[in-house]
Formats: structure tokens, C-alpha cells, sequence
């Protein structure tokens, strides 16, 4: 029987994974990879509620819809600000890129 | 007309095992490039979350504009900062440690322990699905309508500030 509980575990094992990339990796590219699965788990839970609530309501659809198009915008506006990276410092470990250190 | 059915708990298993495991193997791939394939991987199998959920055309998005875009511009990224930048750079500090394993690992411990006890409460009998792709038309288009103008604005105006941002100056 999948329950909505099911979907909330899938979707907390993916935020932990996300967050675990975000905080241990030291490429840019990785981290956007997490981020971008730290999105896709709160797009699931948005689904998962909206298709268990009675009567079914289309704002949770909505929603994802307008997370899905703000992600692909960020992961362009992500990906230009590393080229930028790489191309000045030749390099895109974040731990090296820390000028603006005071 | 044969129809293959897949029980339920079937389904939802191979899907959460999809969706897991391409998530690990984005992070912990050695090449990087294999690890945008199995992000894409992991996308496709949340596309298959979202199909089972009643919600075809967010399947359809979801393949179209994360594998479809979003890991096709990783690609080309990929491609084009050099090699030498982008590898050899894994790893943790020393005296790092696990912390951010033990961090991740209680978020979501916590997260998945407080979703199981709440199981009982939560709505657990699915209704008729009587949501279809025709009530997201006319849903965007009038009630939600101010939030899709200021995100087709939001979206422009990022396009053009990772263009201007990636320019080369000549």
C-alpha cells in the first residue's frame, strides 16, 4: 500500500542527499547538482500532497510548474556564473574561490 | 488490446530506487560527466513519480526541461571548463571530517521519522483523480495569471543576465 507517507520518506532520503552534496562537495558543478535535487524533492512533495487531498485541488500542480521553469532558469544563471568562475580564476573548487574574504 | 498493469507497490519501489540511487551517483560519480547522466537518471524517475501521481503533463515537464535542458546545459558546461579545472578537486579538508554527512543524514532521519509516525493522521485513502491537464489551462490562465506574467519576466530577465554574464570581452 503506498501511502503519502511513502512519498515523504523518498522525498526526506533526497533533501538528505542534497544537503549532504551541498556540504561536503568542493566542485560548483556538484553543488548544483544537489541543488537541483533538493528541488525535485520539494516538487515531490507538493505533488504527493496536492494528489492526496480531497477533493484534489490543481494548486500543487501549479506550483511545481512555476518551481520546475525557476529551476531551469537558476541552472542557466548558475552555470554562466561558473564559466565566469573558471575563466578568471581557472579554477571552480569553492573552496579556492573565496576573494571577496575580508 | 493488452495492457500491462504494474502493481502499485511494485512501481513505487523501482522508482524510489531509481530516483535514490541516480541521486548518489550524481554526487559520487569519479567522472563528472557520468554524474550528469545520472542526474538524469534520477530525474527521470521523479518524472515517473509525478505520472504515477496523476500529473502527466508534469511528467512531460519534467523530462522536457530538466533532462532535456537542464542536463544538456550541464554537458556543455562540463564541456567547456577545462578538465584540469574541474578535476582532482574532491575530497574533504582534513579535520573536516563526516560533519556534513552526520548532518545530512539526521535532517533526513528526522524529515522521514516525523513523516512515518505522522502516517496514521495523514490522508491516506487516494480519491477518484478527477484532476486532468484541461483544469491546469484554465487555472494558469485566470486565477494564477499575475504569477506566470512575473515569472515569464523573472525568467527573461535571467536569460539575459546569464547572457551578459558568460560574454566574452573582445
Amino acid at each position: 500500500m503506498v501511502t503519502l507517507s511513502s512519498y515523504l520518506i523518498v522525498s526526506a532520503a533526497l533533501l538528505g542527499i542534497g544537503v549532504y552534496g551541498l556540504s561536503m562537495k568542493r566542485s560548483a558543478i556538484r553543488i548544483l547538482f544537489a541543488i537541483e535535487i533538493i528541488v525535485n524533492a520539494a516538487n515531490l512533495n507538493f505533488v504527493a500532497f496536492t494528489r492526496y487531498m480531497n477533493p484534489p485541488q490543481v494548486s500543487g500542480q501549479i506550483m511545481v510548474f512555476y518551481s520546475i521553469a525557476a529551476a531551469a532558469m537558476e541552472a542557466a544563471v548558475g552555470l554562466a556564473l561558473i564559466l565566469v568562475a573558471s575563466r578568471i580564476n581557472s579554477t571552480i573548487d569553492v573552496r579556492k574561490l573565496n576573494k571577496l574574504k575580508g | 488490446m493488452v495492457t500491462l498493469t504494474v502493481p502499485p507497490d511494485v512501481s513505487f519501489i523501482i522508482l524510489a530506487a531509481v530516483t535514490i540511487i541516480g541521486a548518489i551517483l550524481a554526487l559520487q560519480a569519479k567522472e563528472l560527466i557520468y554524474g550528469a547522466v545520472a542526474l538524469a537518471i534520477s530525474f527521470i524517475g521523479m518524472a515517473g513519480f509525478f505520472a504515477s501521481l496523476d500529473a502527466p503533463y508534469l511528467a512531460m515537464l519534467q523530462i522536457a526541461v530538466y533532462v532535456g535542458a537542464i542536463v544538456v546545459l550541464i554537458l556543455f558546461t562540463i564541456m567547456l571548463v577545462s578538465r584540469e579545472q574541474s578535476e582532482n578537486i574532491e575530497g574533504s579538508e582534513p579535520g573536516e571530517g563526516s560533519v556534513g554527512l552526520w548532518l545530512a543524514g539526521l535532517l533526513a532521519l528526522s524529515i522521514a521519522g516525523v513523516a512515518a509516525l505522522a502516517g496514521p493522521n495523514l490522508p491516506s485513502i487516494v480519491p477518484a483523480a478527477n484532476l486532468s491537464i484541461s483544469d491546469l489551462g484554465p487555472a494558469l490562465t485566470s486565477q494564477y495569471s499575475v504569477p506566470l506574467i512575473i515569472l515569464a519576466l523573472l525568467i527573461s530577465s535571467a536569460l539575459l543576465g546569464a547572457l551578459v554574464l558568460a560574454k566574452v570581452e573582445r
